[in-house]
């Protein structure tokens, strides 16, 4: 027979045991710190973005992430390579923050949730990349919503690659000076090149920071002072830009067009502007020229192509009037002697989750 | 037998037990604990920004180019050299989005191997004012390839070309 006194020790030891195990989580609650799992997640974030140039990439496959649909990348990274870490691509850079401030962004909170940030938990997150321009200017590229208190965060300091360009300078003084200009054009059309030799540019010995690759990068051709190459007329007419490929290492191939529609501008794939109008041209504008032509070819352009190191790429300018009126003729060399290649810019990359 | 004093003295034991645990309860959710586990995600952060400085500093702006960073260590103590280095170091780890990080102090010190074959080190920059010892600093090293003795350093260090170590003292005053 139990005790009176064991009763009531008993109930009052329950009691206490009770109350103490219910104080435990209580204790345990004050060690933790709510701040670690962000800063584990913002600095994953960053080292994927500044570390990695995503997935797909090249030369794995044919265009990488910044080119292909959404649903088929898996992650985006934006260094220009994984041997270099903290250089980042201007290309991956300007996808990743395509229209992030306006309304209608490219890349939605979902999608930088499941390409950039991973993890089952729907983090809120910010990313800024402020660019240092030569002139002392920065510019600032934002992506995500305002900065809470308490989140995780990480800063990274990086290099930008932006492409380079090919200019070619007219002499207005002297004409006759002028690169690639003859006294004798041909006759009923005239064609200038621009040869993008991919032997020359993929050139391992240099490092893929300063590498010129039109597979990642839009090719830029600008002809200016265009007035020296004309043939006592007040312009030129620009039949058409032909862009084709060829394999010297193949002869039986012939060289094939790229396989874009040449009737309409297209700024996803190119951009032709004459004279510095604003508007954009076809590749066929049969327009005049008096003062200059600007050319960019895009990397979604050129990857629409299998491009390796055996490639030539040549893009034609093509004038055709009987009398010729105008003495531009040639091949120019898209080189690294030739092109104008921007300098790194320094940035710092800032990645806030919450 | 049961009576009146025993059962006061477990009572008195219970409630003295029951003092005891809130007592230690109330001491330990008052007391802020700072683990390690919280300590080394600032210097983590702080030593990959630095990192990520030197790296960037030693990274050529054009092909075949010189680095910022060799350029600065060449110029040894004497003008473009280790005070430039300081000061460049520091602009690029407080830029950010916002305002500048302004509070972040650094100091530069190399190391290289004497005439007589043992390591050196000797401050590149100029000593930091402020800096006690006591600070939480972290350090952030980068290889340098020299091809000549930097400008202005002490007579023991060697001519011919060698690889000297860049350390940086890097704090949040």
């Amino acid at each position: 027979m139990l005790s009176l006194d064991f009763l009531a020790g008993f109930t009052i030891f329950m009691l206490a045991l009770i109350m103490v195990v219910s104080m435990v989580p209580g204790l345990l609650a004050g060690l933790q710190s709510s701040g670690i799992d962000y800063d584990a997640v913002a600095y994953r974030t960053g080292v994927i973005l500044v570390e990695d140039p995503g997935w797909p990439a090249y030369p794995q496959f044919e265009q990488p992430w910044e080119l292909v649909d959404k649903d088929k990348i898996q992650r985006m990274g934006l260094a220009v390579s994984k041997d270099t870490p903290n250089v980042l691509l201007s290309t991956k850079v300007e996808r990743f923050f395509q229209n992030s401030t306006k309304e209608n962004p490219f890349f939605t909170p979902e999608d930088y949730r499941k390409f950039v940030i991973f993890g089952d938990i729907p983090y809120s997150y910010n990313f800024s990349l402020n660019i240092s321009h030569p002139d002392g200017t920065y510019g600032l590229k934002q992506a995500g919503d305002p900065l809470p208190p308490g989140y995780g965060y990480i800063r990274r300091v990086v290099k930008i690659k932006e492409p380079g360009v090919a200019v070619i300078v007219g002499n207005t003084t002297s004409p006759s000076e002028s690169p690639y200009w003859t006294s004798s054009p041909t006759m009923p059309t005239q064609n200038f090149t621009v040869r993008l030799n991919f032997s020359q540019l993929l050139n391992q010995s240099i490092n893929t920071a300063y590498r010129i690759d039109p597979r990642t990068e839009p090719v830029n051709v600008t002809i200016t002072n265009f007035e020296a190459y004309l043939n006592d007329t007040s312009g030129a007419t620009l039949k058409s830009v032909t862009f084709r490929k060829w394999d010297p290492t193949r002869p039986g191939i012939g060289p094939a067009p790229i396989p874009f529609s040449y009737g309409k501008d297209d700024t996803d794939y190119y951009t032709l502007c004459i004279d510095g109008k604003p508007e954009f041209y076809s590749p066929e504008p049969n327009a005049q020229v008096s003062s200059n032509i600007s050319l960019v070819l895009k990397p979604a352009a050129t990857s629409l192509f299998p491009l390796d190191q055996n490639s030539i790429l040549d893009i034609k300018f093509n004038f055709d009037h009987d009398p010729p009126e105008t003495n531009i003729t040639g091949t120019h060399l898209y080189d690294y002697v030739n092109v104008t290649r921007t300098d790194l810019k320094t940035a710092v990359l800032e990645v806030a989750i919450w | 037998m049961v009576n009146n004093a025993g059962q006061l003295y477990t009572m008195e034991g219970v409630a003295a037990g029951l003092i005891m645990l809130l007592t230690a309860y109330i001491v330990v959710s008052t007391t802020s604990i700072y683990t390690t586990g919280d300590t080394h995600i600032p210097d983590m952060q702080l030593e990959q920004l630095g990192s990520d400085v030197l790296a960037m500093m030693d990274t050529p702006d054009i092909d075949g180019g010189t680095s910022e960073l060799v350029g600065f260590v060449k110029k040894g103590t004497g003008i473009g050299g280790g005070n430039d280095l300081q000061d460049e170091f520091l602009a690029n780890c407080k830029m950010r989005s916002g305002d500048p990080d302004d509070n972040l102090r650094a100091q530069v010190y190399l190391s290289y191997r004497t005439l007589g074959g043992s390591v050196n080190t000797t401050l590149l920059s100029s000593p930091d004012p402020w800096f006690t010892g006591r600070e939480n600093t972290v350090r952030v090293t980068r290889w340098v390839q020299l091809s000549q003795q930097p400008g202005d350093m002490p007579g023991d260090m060697r001519t011919d070309p060698q690889a000297v170590l860049v350390e940086v003292l890097l704090w949040r005053a």
